[in-house]
């Protein structure tokens, strides 16, 4: 606009003046300001007050929000961001006392599908279907169901568990298939099956109840429902570990930081052997019925079988409808655990228990009664198994020939207020605290329990059939276990355990003095050396026991025969009992074996029990020889089988009554626990030791002690 | 160009322009990163706005070069295509997202609601510029209509946020150039009137639903609330410091709507902290101050009233949009001058400017 050439400025100012230009003389009159133009006064104040105001309004709305709230701000920030995520945490195996597995975590490959990723959807749930055979319509209807559950970019797991030879097919065509993926995930498993299903019980994924309970659950989560996974869930299940996750607004994950490890669940050694307990399986042979073996010193379970049981593993898969209809309607009732669900009216057996009665009552052991085979109350009539009668029969050989009549008239003598106290005293009636959820307590008849449940009273007969262990009497095979290993320990009535490092838990004690006991397992021995018992007699260890038929109805009389077993409607038979014990090597086990609708006690039971004998004692040598049945009050030029201090019933009991023992005792109703191998030589002593927790077993060898004849050894 | 020109060029208002524009640009650097598993990726935002800005500083020095006075002869022929145009969007428009803004032209889609806003302007401040006392009431609808007319036309799109910015860069100048006292009274009576008006007729359910989120954000965080409290989280987690360059997570993880565009003061916010905010709000009052000194020295009327278009032009895009961010206004698609990312806002953005540098350069022009 300006020229600035020398030779223009001669031309004068009015070159600075511009000229309109042909447009604008175009578009009106240019009426241009002269430069005393003054913007409005208010105008630019209102600009100026407009600037100052947005400052000063702004300014503060950011400190209020990023100082004064800055901090909520934040947490709200964190919170949008970063998620937590649990780590799996493996569960604890379960082994048996020498380490074999008997519960196990294996990976499953299942098959997941990230819908994000898949462009064909109902063609790639028809090849599913077409791989792994499950109906088309099943693979649409747990997509449908399941496609709510997960996000679009997450795997949504259509097939849980595959065979690996399917997961090698599949893998290998996988490239064709986007948005599929094998999944690998841990399943329980358990390598026994049937053997162990009772005991260990199963694990399924967790349902809503139990994720309530349990904060530490989420969904898919997997928690013992049954058995030992039940009750030892907290130990078996570990802690998982914590992943902070960095997430973007639709949930993707982007980064991961370790914030707690993982702590897989503890491993748990149970007491039990897994070769005992297939040995007792297999010896129940299919059977309906239980094997417990336990050690009366510590409480250890070593084999608890039921049988029929039913393949865990089921469970641990997703058990079927059709499976579970089949287990649940069985007429054999496999999901039952019979050592410790299952009740049976005890029989015989039960006099083991009556015998101690008795003698602690101040019924003598040399009184005796007569059986003509059976006794009238009233106008019923009570038998004895024995028709003919058992003649005179006092305490000690109506145990060993199980006479009823003895027991029916020393019960009445009694009455059933002063059984029932002892009965429950001695662990019956109540459960006896093992370590798998559902256990039943069985029944004592009582008066009060008559009333109550019948609304009559109490009738004598009715303590006739309670004294044989008939009636209403029930008991449970774990209790019978409990009750046999106190009569060998001193009276202790000990929680069965099942676990190895279990310390000896003493939970009471039979009102009976050492003396007493004694004298039952004493004819216990010579039940199984001549007696009912005798199946389980064998010539190289010292043994005991007692056998039981329990009728489940009453006595089937053809004419004036009693029916055959076999002649009896299944259900309608009776039960088959046999409580024993065996010590050898400084080992002492009780085996109790029961098999429902079985028969007698000792033909069918017995062999059970006489096989499990053979597993923990080896095969046997030949013809029992340790006490003859005759042997009456005991022969005293043999000398006594020493036993470990926890098991001072096993000594025999002092013939001749009660002698002052010298040594100091842990309870005074308990008799002195003197050897009395002749009347002439002092009695060797043996030290007198606390109750041992979790000692290791042993011998306590007395030097001044023969040389045992069992043994050889002293 | 004339070396004097220069010299009284406003060199301040330059400063704040280029420094807000690379603010801005660094901001979008940040803003179109998103977190991925292993890191961030980075979209081109900010590339293509250092484009968009050289061709926004070639047409600020094309907008410098001629006589600003020759606009007021455009005045005219320039608002008339405009309204034009706008009338012809309902019969050959492009309906996108329930809003017809647009005409195809075959190679690109022009909005005419962008150009009405400079011709608003403009032709206000010419009719302005021939009354040198403030308005009577027949001045002021004769105003009135030039704005009201296209403003109507845009409303009906619906867009209400040019349709606003149109009225107050219009108001802003009749404000500036002074209404009788009567006249003033009357219409700070009349604007209730109006704002009800505006609810019950003009406005669209989704408006009247964005004024009400924006009144209780907290009353639906996932759906309508989303935005803004998403939006305050970010600025208010930045605290005293803010989290650092490209270290916010507001914007990475995707939890903020409109990043880059609408929302991208709110990933400066997050980043920059307390401090970084009030250094961008004082930039951006300096930056409006400096406008505003141009329109008190400008040379004539005309000049003064451009220069305070222009100065209302970016007040309101600035109140809207950050007050919008902040939660002090309600959700209006406005971007921010500078700071959003927007290619043909930011050649517009350094046009206007380029004119209020014309009015800063020519103020002595008559001057011997």
């Amino acid at each position: 606009m300006k020229n600035k050439h020398p030779a223009d400025s001669s031309r004068g100012p009015s070159l600075q003046q511009p000229e309109p230009s042909r447009r604008s003389r175009w578009f009106g009159p240019q009426q241009v300001d002269n430069e005393g133009y003054q913007p409005p006064r208010t105008g630019a104040l209102l600009l100026q007050g407009l600037v100052a105001i947005f400052f000063f309004v702004f300014v503060s709305r950011f400190w209020y929000l990023q100082m004064h709230k800055g901090e909520e701000f934040s947490r709200q920030a964190q919170a949008n961001r970063l998620r937590e995520e649990r780590i799996f945490a493996p569960r604890g195996r379960i082994l048996d006392d020498s380490g074999k597995v008997l519960a196990d975590n294996r990976t499953a490959c299942g098959l997941a599908l990230i819908r994000e990723d898949c462009h064909d959807i109902p063609a790639t749930l028809a090849q599913i279907s077409q791989w792994t055979g499950i109906p088309l319509e099943q693979v649409w209807e747990k997509y449908q169901v399941d496609r709510f559950k997960v996000k679009s970019f997450e795997p949504l797991l259509m097939v849980t568990d595959m065979d690996f030879e399917l997961v090698a097919r599949i893998e290998a065509e996988l490239i064709d298939w986007p948005g599929l993926e094998i999944s690998v995930h841990s399943k329980r498993s358990y390598p026994e099956k049937d053997l162990f299903a009772h005991v260990l019980g199963y694990v399924a994924e967790a349902n809503e109840k139990e994720m309530e309970k349990d904060p530490d659950l989420a969904m898919g989560d997997l928690v013992g429902k049954q058995g030992l996974e039940y009750k030892l869930e907290q130990r078996l299940r570990g802690r998982k570990g914590l992943y902070g996750v960095e997430v973007d607004a639709h949930g993707r994950m982007l980064g991961k930081t370790l914030r707690e490890e993982p702590r897989s669940g503890e491993e748990i050694c149970l007491s039990l052997d897994r070769d005992l307990q297939e040995t007792a399986w297999n010896a129940l042979s299919g059977e309906a019925g239980c094997v417990v073996v336990m050690e009366p010193d510590t409480g250890k379970l070593r084999a608890l079988v039921t049988s029929p049981a039913y393949d865990n593993n089921l469970f641990a898969a997703g058990i079927s409808k059709r499976d579970w209809d089949a287990l649940r309607t069985s007429n054999r009732f496999p999901l039952q655990n019979r050592v410790i669900q299952s009740v049976y009216p005890p029989g015989s057996v039960w006099k083991l228990l009556m015998g101690v009665f008795f003698l602690e009552n101040g019924i003598s052991r040399y009184e005796t009664v007569f059986c003509p085979g059976q006794v009238k109350l009233g106008n019923q009539i009570f038998r004895c198994w024995r028709r003919g009668g058992h003649g005179s029969m006092n305490l000690e050989s109506a145990l060993i020939n199980s006479c009823d009549v003895y027991f029916y008239i020393m019960a009445e003598r009694l009455g059933i207020d002063k059984l029932e106290a002892f009965a429950k005293a001695s662990g019956f009636g109540s459960p006896t605290g093992i370590d798998l959820p559902h256990e039943r307590s069985g029944l004592v008849p009582s008066r009060e329990w008559k009333r109550r449940r019948f609304k009559a009273p109490w009738v004598r007969g009715e303590t006739y059939n309670v004294s044989i262990g008939q009636g209403y009497t029930l008991v449970t095979p774990v209790q019978m276990a409990v009750y046999v290993s106190a009569l060998l320990n001193g009276g202790y009535l000990l929680k069965p355990q099942l676990l190895n490092d279990a310390p000896r838990e003493v939970r009471g004690r039979i009102p009976g003095r050492l003396e007493t006991l004694r004298f039952i397992v004493e004819s216990m021995r010579k039940t199984a050396g001549g007696g009912t018992a005798r199946v389980v007699g064998r010539k190289d260890a010292d043994m005991g026991g007692k056998t039981g038929t329990a009728q489940v109805v009453k006595l089937k009389m053809s004419g004036d025969r009693r029916l055959r077993t076999a002649e009896m409607e299944y259900a309608q038979r009776d039960h088959a009992w046999i409580a024993t014990w065996g010590y050898k090597n400084g080992k002492a086990y009780v085996v109790i074996v029961m098999v429902e609708h079985g028969g007698g006690g000792s033909s069918v039971a017995g062999p059970v029990a006489k096989k499990v004998y053979e597993h923990l004692f080896g095969p046997d040598a030949g013809a029992p020889q340790v006490i003859a049945a005759s042997d009456g009050e005991g022969d005293v030029s043999q000398p006594p089988v020493l036993t470990p201090p926890d098991l001072p019933g096993l000594l025999k009991p002092v013939p001749g009554g009660r002698q002052q023992n010298t040594r100091g005792r842990r309870e005074a109703r308990v008799s002195g626990a003197t050897l009395a191998p002749r009347p002439t030589a002092p009695a060797p002593i043996l030290p007198d030791l606390p109750a041992r927790r979790g000692a290791p077993r042993g011998r306590v060898i007395d030097p001044s002690a023969p040389p045992s004849p069992l043994t050889g050894q002293p | 160009m004339d070396k004097r020109l220069l010299s009284h060029l406003n060199w301040s208002l330059l400063a704040c322009t280029v420094l807000l524009f690379f603010l801005g640009v660094g901001n979008l650097f940040s803003a179109s990163a998103i977190r991925v598993e292993d890191g961030l990726t980075f979209s081109s935002f900010y590339q293509k706005q250092l484009i968009w800005g050289l061709c926004g500083l070639g047409c600020m020095i094309v907008a410098m070069c001629f006589d600003y006075r020759q606009i007021r002869n455009l005045a005219w022929p320039f608002w008339l295509v405009c309204v034009g145009l706008l009338l012809l969007v309902p019969v050959i428009g492009v309906t996108t997202m329930g809003a017809n803004r647009w005409i195809s032209l075959g190679f690109m889609n022009l909005q005419p609601s962008e150009p009405t806003k400079l011709a608003v302007l403009v032709l206000t401040a010419r009719i302005l510029a021939q009354h040198n006392r403030s308005l009577g009431w027949k001045d002021f609808f004769k105003v009135l209509l030039v704005g009201l007319i296209p403003c109507a036309l845009i409303l009906e799109q619906p867009d209400l946020g040019t349709g606003t910015l149109v009225l107050l860069i219009m108001g802003g100048m009749i404000l500036f150039h002074g209404l009788r006292s009567y006249v003033l009274k009357t219409c700070l009576l009349a604007v209730p009137c109006v704002a009800a008006l505006m609810w019950f007729v003009v406005m669209h359910d989704y408006q009247r639903q964005r004024i009400l989120t924006f009144l209780d954000p907290g009353s639906d965080p996932r759906g309508a609330g989303y935005h803004i409290l998403q939006s305050l989280i970010a600025i208010g987690s930045g605290q005293m410091w803010g989290k650092g360059f490209t270290e916010g997570t507001a914007g990475k993880l995707r939890f903020l709507p409109e990043r880059h565009s609408d929302f991208a003061v709110a990933v400066f916010g997050e980043e920059w902290g307390f401090v970084g905010c009030v250094a961008l709000v004082t930039l951006f009052s300096l930056f409006l101050l400096s406008i505003f000194s141009t329109a008190m020295q400008a040379k004539d009327r005309f000049g003064s009233l451009l220069v305070v278009g222009v100065f209302f032009y970016f007040f309101s895009q600035i109140v809207i949009n950050m007050g919008m961010v902040i939660g002090l206004m309600p959700v209006v698609g406005i971007p921010l001058p500078f700071i959003s990312y927007g290619g043909s806002a930011t050649v517009v953005n350094f046009t206007l400017l380029g004119i209020v540098l014309n009015v800063s350069m020519r103020r002595f022009m008559f001057k011997g």
